[in-house]
């Protein structure tokens, strides 16, 4: 629906439709046995030549200059066939709007433009965590001209590709923290393997645990929240368009098998109760659509509350996505459970998506105390 | 103030006291070591968990996604070490005699932990269920004797039950809907039994089954008023295993496939076909098909909704112990009133599914499969005489014909039809409701765990896949709301029509 709004966002759409027809589709089922079975580095690595892991990075950085509404185009598209692949390109986009926010261009300009390679330009980051509401955070020291940080963090997702992570971490007691970034190969880190979790299989994550680990700081200290908001409202939106392409996919597969699949002598689309299944997807899915349109327009045409109006729609768009996805599964009974078919994937990865930026009822909290003009849950006071 | 005439008219209509009250009337009439019986089951089902389930569920989970062939061998030798294979089967087959209410908590505790392993022993009793409902008492003694001796031996006797095909799930659970269906697993008749062709599919713990209970049709083309229930065992020539299942959950639990291929399957191993029932009933064989089915599915979709209890419970004290340890912003998540309510609608989920399959199994105890053997004096004997004697007295007793007819009778010909809609309504209803909050309190624990919901060693992500196949087997939730249209609401609207859209 985006596309209709704004033209210039077409040849994103049709590239990224036909990247995840060509790289995508026919494997999905083979790239989400990770991390019991291969990466798909070849993959990633395309995606790096397309330009999908800089979307939003300006192009003097080494990156394609698009909006958050390109990157919503995209992730919608990719996310359609595999969204571990647009969980990758989430991650990144999070990072580097991260240094954006900071108005970290000289660090960033040592990292992006550089790199040859996908594992150079990626950046890790613990995409499932609001860090405010994290209980623990590690502790930053400060040390000559930089910082060294102690702790550990969990699910530091690309954090076993990459060769650098934005890792948030408290350089006093209290509630605020600042962001740093951190060379992965850096003597202190330990890493573990790839975390096991409920989707996003090829978009892994490892624990990881640091012990006087040099780092440098994005930005100013203690003002991680500050970014963190700044960038979180228009990630929303980005993880919503996520989960709609998500539906989109899973309406698509449960469409195609209804009209071949015959029970009671006829195509089980022709079962009302069947119908009224599908067009639950198909109005969930529409209603997605039309919420990651209004709020990237709300976003770029700077409307007053735009930020609670992203995270709002996002929120909707998750749930309704949670739920259309397992009726997805249902229509195709035992199939839909199944490898062999994509549903069960996109069962497990739109709650996975769901809970990238945090938890979904601390953001609920956190929106509407927002809106009576208090502090957030995990602020101070 | 109303006359007994009055009060009877009045309760007769829809909604019916006898459809719709069944523990008020009915508990009364439960023998009371039920009670404590049902507490000790409850109480092996969580030394199980704390010895067996809990310390090898995700670690199985993990070991089915490294290596996807894995058969669950050792767990059910465990299990049978444990006695869960025999520990229901009635006394006069052999068996412990637990009462089968009892097996629906026992669900719920391991289920509560894994419903994968739940099924590698709950299982079994859906193939016990279609053996026994048959009312072929000879051939249920042999097969069952077989389940006991592996108990004996520690070489698991398992039995599998096998319904669903490529082309047809649905379909085969109605007798309505199976003439219209593309069912192709044929059994034909020859000289001294049936030779059988066809395809299983998705049959739970197959290639870790002595025994399947093969449902098959010896007239493709009119199987409503031609199935056959055989008894096949693994290794008879022409029965082989195709590969088994990809699954997103209960992955220690196969779902296999099953080929037979010009498979022939003696007389003695026929559980039931037209020519046996006939000998008990001269009702239509359509209909006697229905009730078989009926008498299995009311047992085991009750069971399976207490899966689905299993599955929100085991959401539920993962949401608690997480809310009790976690801080965020300084104070305990399980201080937050949002968090309080949470919790509190997830306990009652809990507690409405579990109520569902309480009246469910009440149905079935005084209306269905298990009313002969929940009948005080009859459920006394049972219990109170020694093994030896059903051994060596009873036993020859069940051999007769004159037994089997009864058995016959009693099951099939005498039985009444509003029993039959309320047993497998009230299943119906147990099943979509507990498996509805199955997946119903997962995603709540999920999205109240954040990340730590999402990593397969916090258990939660493993419940919510586990959970979604619930709503699938054992006919999906909407065959079964549709069942319990057909049973519980139909009937009091004579223009309604069931799957005639």
């Amino acid at each position: 629906m985006l596309t209709s709004f704004k033209s210039d966002l077409k040849p994103f759409d049709e590239l990224a439709r036909s990247f995840a027809a060509k790289e995508l589709t026919k494997k999905v089922e083979e790239h989400d046995r990770y991390p019991f079975g291969e990466f798909f580095t070849t993959v990633v690595d395309k995606m790096f030549d397309v330009g999908f892991l800089g979307v939003v990075l300006p192009e003097e950085l080494g990156g394609i200059g698009g909006s958050i509404s390109a990157l919503c185009v995209i992730l919608e598209n990719i996310c359609r066939a595999d969204s571990s692949a647009g969980g990758i390109i989430f991650t990144n986009a999070l990072s580097q709007e991260i240094m954006r926010a900071a108005k970290a261009e000289a660090l960033a300009r040592k990292v992006f433009p550089k790199a040859s390679s996908a594992s150079e330009f990626l950046v890790a980051f613990p995409s499932y965590i609001d860090p405010a509401h994290a209980g623990a955070l590690p502790d930053a020291m400060k040390t000559g001209r930089g910082y060294t940080l102690t702790g550990s963090l969990e699910l530091l997702v690309l954090g076993g590709l990459a060769s650098r992570a934005v890792i948030p971490a408290r350089i006093r007691d209290g509630s605020t923290y600042s962001f740093f970034l951190v060379d992965l190969a850096e003597e202190g880190i330990v890493k573990s393997d790839p975390v096991f979790t409920l989707g996003l299989h090829a978009c892994p994550a490892v624990d990881v645990t640091m012990k006087g680990v040099k780092a440098r700081l994005i930005g100013e200290p203690d003002k991680g929240g500050l970014y963190f908001k700044e960038v979180s409202s228009k990630m929303h939106v980005a993880a919503a368009a996520m989960n709609a392409g998500i539906m989109k996919g899973s309406l698509g597969e449960a469409l195609a098998y209804s009209k071949e699949r015959f029970q009671g002598g006829r195509e089980i689309i022709n079962w009302s109760e069947v119908s009224m299944l599908l067009a639950g997807m198909a109005i969930k899915a529409d209603v997605a659509d039309m919420c990651v349109a209004q709020a990237c327009l709300a976003m770029e045409q700077g409307e007053n509350h735009w930020g609670s109006h992203c995270i709002a729609a996002a929120l909707h768009i998750h749930e309704l996505a949670c739920e259309a996805v397992t009726d997805g599964v249902q229509v195709l009974g035992g199939n839909g459970y199944m490898k062999d078919y994509g549903q069960e994937k996109r069962y497990r990865d739109a709650r996975q998506v769901q809970a990238l930026l945090g938890a979904a009822p601390l953001k609920k909290i956190d929106l509407v105390r927002g809106l009576a003009g208090l502090a957030a849950a995990g602020s101070p006071g | 103030m109303l006359s007994r005439a009055e009060v009877s008219a009045r309760l007769s209509r829809f909604p019916k006291f006898d459809d719709t009250y069944l523990s008020l009337p009915y508990a009364p009439h439960m023998p009371g070591h039920m009670v404590r019986q049902t507490k000790e089951v409850i109480a092996i089902a969580r030394k199980f968990n704390e010895e067996v389930a809990r310390p090898r569920a995700l670690e199985l989970d993990r070991k089915t996604h490294e290596d996807p062939g894995y058969m669950p061998w050792e767990l059910a030798e465990l299990a049978n070490k444990w006695g869960f294979y025999t520990m229901w089967i009635p006394k006069m087959f052999g068996g412990k005699g637990y009462n089968m209410p009892s097996m629906s908590y026992f669900s719920e505790e391991v289920g509560s932990v894994c419903l994968g392993i739940m099924n590698v022993i709950g299982v079994h009793y859906l193939g016990v269920s279609g053996v026994i409902a048959s009312a072929n008492l000879t051939l249920s003694r042999r097969i069952m004797n077989d389940v006991v001796q592996g108990e004996k031996t520690g070489k698991p006797c398992l039995i599998a039950l096998a319904t669903t095909e490529p082309g047809a799930g649905t379909d085969v659970e109605e007798t309505d809907l199976v003439d219209k269906g593309k069912v192709t697993c044929h059994a034909r008749k020859v000289k001294g039994g049936y030779i059988v062709n066809g395809t299983k599919v998705f049959i739970s713990m197959g290639h870790v089954s002595t025994w399947t209970v093969l449902y098959a049709y010896s007239d493709l083309k009119r199987p409503s008023e031609t199935s056959v229930g055989l008894m096949v065992k693994t290794g008879t020539k022409g029965f082989s295993f195709g590969t088994h299942e990809n699954k997103m959950g209960q992955r220690v639990c196969p779902a296999s496939v099953l080929v037979f291929e010009d498979c022939f399957v003696p007389d003695d191993q026929v559980l039931f076909d037209e020519a046996r029932v006939r000998k008990f009933t001269k009702k239509p064989f359509r209909e006697i098909s229905q009730r078989y089915i009926d008498y299995v599915v009311s047992a085991t979709r009750a069971g399976v909704g207490a899966f689905g209890v299993g599955a929100a419970r085991g959401a539920f004290e993962a949401a608690l112990n997480y809310a009790s340890t976690t801080e965020v912003g300084g104070r305990l998540l399980i201080n937050n009133e949002w968090v309080q309510c949470q919790l509190a609608e997830m306990y009652k989920n809990v507690a409405l599914g579990r109520l569902a399959y309480v009246e469910a199994n009440y149905a079935n105890s005084h209306r269905g499969l298990y009313r002969l053997l929940q009948l005080k004096p009859f459920y006394y004997y049972l219990l109170f005489m020694p093994q030896a004697y059903f051994d060596n007295v009873v036993a020859p007793f069940l051999e007769k014909e004159s037994s089997q007819k009864l058995m016959g009778r009693l099951y099939y010909e005498w039985a009444r039809e509003p029993d039959q809609h309320c047993c497998s309504g009230w299943g119906s209803l147990a099943k979509v409701a507990g498996t509805d909050i199955g997946i119903k309190n997962c995603q709540m624990a999920l999205e109240l765990m954040g990340q730590t919901g999402l990593r397969q060693d916090a258990g939660v992500e493993k419940l919510l896949r586990d959970a979604k196949l619930v709503q699938i087997y054992e006919g999906t939730n909407q065959l079964n709301r549709l069942n319990l249209f057909k049973c519980l609401i139909a009937p009091a609207v004579p223009q309604a029509r069931v799957f005639e859209e």
